[in-house]
């Protein structure tokens, strides 16, 4: 297992978010300057009914510059706002999608046991929920917070021109609710990330309800399923409820202080107003100002929250594209004969060891079986000559050649491999066996009639091109298992990796298949792990894997006769090995 | 029955009111505790509207004619009126945010309920990374509508529909000039609102589809890897990911239409109000107070309109969510069940009579006509060749899908008028595909008995040596407490162990084996052959399997091929049977 990366001392910090948006910003300078561009004639509004009201008082008043005005100023506002959301949404979702794509590019090229450790299900977050979050933080926050600064400071300005000492007065509000807003959403940010974190024990639970669907019903472990879900449903409920409590006291607070701004108007401007040093239009766009004054400082309060999630999202997915490359050293190339040498092997998974000082050989164009007990790790052994997980120690030879040296889409294209578990993917049944692309016509059905597929194949409703849903329900254990044979037969491979093939496969049909495979790939060397020493007994070697190591290996005879773990073995099968051959 | 939930989806027309509909019958009992919400909001709403008649009276009354202590006067009875409403806005909260709370707990508990009652053809029908997004992102989306924006929009309405109660009282035609520019509002929103609504639709929908690529190549990882198809992840994921991306900017367009629009119409609104107004103080019909109170007015009604905008997406992507949702919960559980009468006096364990099944959505039918009977305490083998429909005979013993045609009789009764319960403590299943949840081996062999809830792990040790089975527990290095999470950190040997524990400590009637030892080694085998044998005489054993050694015990055995079952008589006849009979598969 390739150990974590550790970040080497002084490099430095992870990129943020400013990062991942400089390619883009030319768009994202187009949307703030959209955004500001349309708030200015938002802050001139006011403006005008303020000079509309006083010109009237005045006698000075001219509808039709009035009109004319306002008219504009909203037609510019409508034709800016509407451009900065084009120009969002179009920004927001192209970054969503590079960012999909180099992600999903940087898994593509990683190896199995990375995928493995860092977990399918982290991966499928990062690469829906925390992009959706970055892309929600493009779509509003950059546009809303620029707007939303521009707006206070603008207006404040405004205010200020107007008549600085009721302006002052007034703008005493914006540092009171800030201040409370800040602490209180600080405080709420806390729980909510609290929240996530039960919402994600929800989801797991049932997610697994789902897969383990038809356990649950065997069981009638319904109640018990409810129980484990009802848990976090009332944590995730009491935790809203605690977030509730502190918005309950926020929002009187800050309604309440801007509702006091408006009795300040009144009280020092309608002050000011009696005794003449401001007119009634300003005291009226004083009273507009103020309303378009408040919402702006919520906006950046809830924005600083997107801001905060689409950070900690960007840091999970740039800690996946930090992941370091598995480049593809392998510069051997040359037709596998299938002579394989392993020596002195070792793995262990976390502190498990899996595989202890193995050594064998095998020897092309012959069939070599492994059998042992459960968990000897017989699977885990294929998974090293087919390169998927490397051994902590020890060497593997393939054809006199280091296995790493092997460039790995030519190892790939030469060695077949039929996995233990059902793989089936949800396409076409043709496409499912030529899963490689290379894999011609005739290959095809050659590996169809080889696997004993045929006649399965035509009598289903669309042949070939019938689609074989996800998890494969509508084959069998045993045509699941022949479509995965079919599948590594295609590639015309020299050497064959059967993991436990034999176990949902009837003996029959087992028998039929081996033959099958000597005729139709003449050379071919088989190496199959198997329980079953019927299976085994007919092979050139019969290698008996135990809690890791090898304890024997020879031909069926010879481990008859020295072989004592090997006789108990044959002697718990013997009874019916008879028919089975 | 159809589960298939995109296809049920395509066929029913959808929109928000219906949605909404359905919605408030989850009200029920907290219906009482909205109407207080609203009495309440009706309070704070109240003062929030009385504020600009106040300050527009004041500038009339007594700043415009210099009496500043009249003003003062205004100004200390606001104050007095925003401490009242400072307490009604604290309660709205909690009564509205509560009902909202409380509203979703319940929600997720009936889909989770639903899930589980659902049968299991539902999931076989719909893809499980499309199932588990819909499940988990749509009720998520419904969640953020009622913990953020569910009061706002309510208090929202109120504050609009005063206002607007406000501008006619105080001068009709002013009033009807400056909700004129709502109208065009409404028209323009009726006429947009199906193609957001379809738009955002199409949008959750490819989401889900992307998501469902993920799982599937995620966990098919080793299949890509070995195959040289590290590009059919990048291609499908593109793929799917672009799909995604043009129905989100459909999308995003339209959802972003409302506020510009909504914007521009409550400044025309303004407009009106400045230009008309200044024309009606000219004729004196206006004064200068009520003109600013107007605007404050039009604030009231036009800034929630806007700010309803913003909600209102949030609220039909909640509407959407809920959709998607509702197909499952209104699923039918129960279909149309024929059901024959109990007859006789000592009934068969088992027995299926003139049995015909087909998977549904499938036309092909897997069993014809199948009949056979099972006797207490015996142990029956089935065996044929790959496909022959061996495991389809054995769920359809396990109760897990309803036969369509003739009956499964457990004990005399059909098989479907069993409660879950009943049937489960009657019939033992362990299937073909071991499936664990993420724990210990502890939680995995105890899941779903309630016989041994809470048991420590000394008592639990003698409980798995009485029944014999410590010899399986033996090849789990931390023994009970011996971690089972994460994909490959037991083989699938070691789960089908852990399967057979979990079956064999429930002390079934009936105890079905779908090859549940395939992947088990001969000895450890021998070892499960020995437990079986030692179950109590009164055990029905149901054994399938390819390994002729499993079966040899069997008192009798059935040869399942091409959807028929024969009874094969004793294990040589059986014999002759597999190696004659041509495979149909």
């Amino acid at each position: 297992m390739p150990k974590r990366s550790t970040q080497p001392p002084g490099k430095p910090q992870q990129p943020g978010l400013s990062a991942l948006l400089k390619p883009y910003r030319g768009r994202i300078s187009l949307l703030i300057l959209f955004a500001i561009a349309g708030n200015t004639f938002n802050l001139w509004i006011p403006k005008i009914i303020g000079e509309g009201i006083d010109s009237f008082k005045q006698g000075s008043y001219n509808q039709t510059s009035i009109i004319v005005r306002f008219a504009v100023s909203a037609l510019f506002i409508l034709f800016f706002s509407y451009l900065q959301s084009i120009i969002q949404t179009y920004a927001s979702e192209k970054v969503a999608k590079d960012l999909r794509q180099t992600l999903s590019e940087k898994i593509s090229q990683q190896s199995f046991s990375w995928v493995q450790t860092t977990g399918p299900s982290k991966l499928l977050t990062n690469l829906t929920a925390d992009i959706d979050s970055i892309k929600l933080f493009v779509s509003t926050a950059v546009a809303s917070i620029a707007s939303s600064v521009f707006i206070i400071i603008g207006a404040s300005i405004l205010l200020l021109t107007i008549n600085w000492r009721l302006a002052l007065a007034v703008l005493i509000i914006i540092p009171i609710i800030s201040i409370t807003f800040f602490t209180v959403l600080k405080k709420v940010r806390a729980l909510f990330m609290k929240s996530r974190g039960i919402i994600d024990s929800l989801n797991k639970t049932i997610s697994e309800s789902i897969l383990g669907a038809a356990l649950i019903r065997v069981l009638n472990s319904q109640q018990y399923e409810f129980n484990k879900f009802i848990k976090p449903n009332s944590e995730a409920r009491d935790t809203g409820f605690t977030i509730l409590r502190m918005f309950a006291v926020l929002i009187p607070v800050v309604v309440f202080t801007a509702n006091m701004a408006g009795v300040i108007i009144l009280g020092l401007g309608g002050h000011f107003v009696i005794a003449g040093s401001m007119t009634l239009g300003d005291f009226a766009a004083f009273n507009n100002y103020l309303a378009i004054l408040i919402f702006p400082i919520f906006v950046i309060g809830f924005m600083s929250n997107i801001i905060a999630q689409a950070g900690a999202s960007y840091q999970r997915i740039a800690s996946v594209l930090q992941a370091p490359d598995v480049p593809d050293t392998g510069t051997v190339e040359h037709t596998v004969k299938g002579n394989i040498v392993i020596e002195n092997i070792n793995l262990s998974f976390g502190q498990k060891p899996v595989l202890k000082d193995v050594s064998l050989q095998i020897k092309a164009g012959t069939h070599t079986s492994i059998t042992g007990p459960t968990a000897s790790g017989k699977t885990q052994l294929l998974n090293l000559v087919i390169g998927l997980l490397k051994p902590d120690s020890g060497n593997i030879f393939l054809d006199n050649a280091p296995l790493d040296n092997y460039r790995k889409e030519a190892l790939h294209q030469q060695v077949g491999i039929v996995f233990q578990d059902s793989i089936v993917f949800n396409m076409s049944m043709r496409e499912n066996i030529a899963f490689n692309q290379r894999v011609s016509k005739e290959a095809m059905q050659k590996a169809i009639a080889t696997a004993e597929l045929a006649t399965f194949a035509a009598s289903l409703p669309q042949g070939l091109e019938t689609i074989v849903s996800e998890r494969g329900t509508t084959l069998s254990g045993g045509q699941k298992q022949r479509l995965m044979l079919a599948r590594a037969l295609a590639i015309e491979p020299k050497l064959l990796l059967l993991d436990d093939f034999t176990a949902r496969v009837d003996a029959l049909t087992e028998q039929k298949i081996l033959q099958n495979i000597k005729e139709n790939y003449p050379g071919i060397t088989v190496v199959s792990v198997t329980q079953k020493i019927s299976s085994a007994e007919n092979s050139a070697e019969v290698i008996l894997l135990m809690e890791g190591e090898v304890i024997a290996s020879g031909t069926h005879g010879e481990l008859l006769q020295t072989c004592p773990e090997y006789i108990q073995i044959y002697q718990s099968q013997r009874s019916t090995g008879n028919y089975e051959l | 029955m159809n589960y298939d939930l995109n296809s049920l989806a395509a066929s029913k027309k959808s929109n928000t009111a219906g949605a909404l509909r359905k919605l408030m019958r989850w009200l029920g009992e907290e219906r009482r505790v909205l109407i207080y919400a609203f009495l309440v909001m009706l309070v704070t709403s109240g003062i929030n509207l009385t504020g600009p008649l106040l300050i527009g009276r004041a500038i009339d009354k007594y700043i415009a004619k210099g009496d500043y202590p009249g003003a003062l006067y205004t100004c200390l009875l606001l104050v007095l009126l925003y401490l009242v409403s400072f307490g009604s806005n604290y309660f709205q909260t909690i009564l509205m945010g509560g009902l909202g709370q409380r509203l979703l707990f319940n929600l997720r508990n009936s889909i989770f309920t639903k899930l589980q009652q659902l049968p299991l053809a539902f999931f076989n029908q719909n893809k499980t990374g499309d199932l588990i997004s819909r499940i988990n992102n749509d009720t998520d989306k419904v969640n953020q509508f009622f913990s953020q924006s569910l009061m706002q929009f309510i208090s929202n309405i109120f504050m609009m529909l005063g206002s607007a109660i406000f501008l006619l009282s105080i001068h009709m035609p002013l009033g009807l000039a400056a909700l004129a520019p709502a109208l065009l509002l409404l028209i323009f929103v009726r006429a947009i609102s199906p193609f957001v609504k379809k738009k955002n639709a199409q949008s959750l929908q490819t989401g889900g589809a992307m998501s469902a690529e993920i799982q599937e190549s995620l966990h098919n990882f080793k299949v890509i890897i070995a195959f040289n198809r590290r590009d059919y992840f990048r291609e499908r994921f593109n793929e799917a990911s672009l799909k995604n991306y043009r129905s989100a900017i459909g999308a995003g367009l339209l959802n972003n239409i409302f506020l510009p629009v909504f914007t521009f119409c409550s400044q025309l609104a303004q407009l009106t109000v400045l230009v008309y107004g200044i024309w009606l103080i000219k004729e004196g019909n206006l004064s200068v107070g009520l003109l600013i109170a107007y605007f404050s007015y039009v604030g009231n009604f036009y800034f929630p309109i806007r700010q309803l905008a913003t909600i209102w997406t949030s609220f039909q992507v909640a509407m959407a969510g809920w959709d998607r949702i509702a197909v499952i919960l209104d699923m039918e559980i129960h279909q149309p069940v024929t059901m024959l009468p109990s007859s006789k006096e000592h009934p068969p364990v088992l027995s299926f009579q003139d049995v015909h099944f087909a998977y549904p959505g499938v036309e092909k039918e897997v069993l014809h006509n199948v009949s056979f009977q099972l006797e207490r305490g015996k142990t029956y083998a089935f065996v044929g060749p790959t496909g022959g429909g061996k495991s389809t005979t054995a769920a359809l013993m396990a109760g897990l899908y309803n036969p369509t045609g003739g009956s499964v009789m457990l004990k005399g009764e059909d098989i479907q008028t069993f409660e879950g319960e009943q049937r489960t403590g009657i019939v033992g299943f362990i299937l073909q595909e071991p499936f664990l949840f993420s724990g210990t081996v502890k939680d995995n062999i105890l899941y779903g008995n309630k016989m041994f809830d809470g048991i420590s792990n000394d008592a639990l040790e003698t409980v798995i040596k009485n029944a014999g089975l410590q010899g399986l527990l033996e090849k789990f290095e931390q023994g009970l407490d011996s971690s089972v999470s994460g994909a490959d950190s037991v083989s699938l040997g070691q789960k089908q162990l852990i399967a057979f524990m979990r079956a064999v400590l429930r002390k079934p009637e009936l105890l079905i084996l779908d090859e549940a030892t395939a992947n088990i080694d001969t000895l450890t085998e021998n070892l499960l052959e020995d437990i079986l044998e030692h179950l109590p005489d009164t055990t029905t054993r149901v054994i399938i399997a390819h390994r002729l050694n499993t079966i040899e015990s069997a008192d009798e055995i059935f040869f399942v091929n091409d959807g028929r079952i024969i009874r094969a008589g004793n294990f040589q006849q059986a014999l002759a049977m597999l190696m004659q009979e041509t495979r149909v598969s």
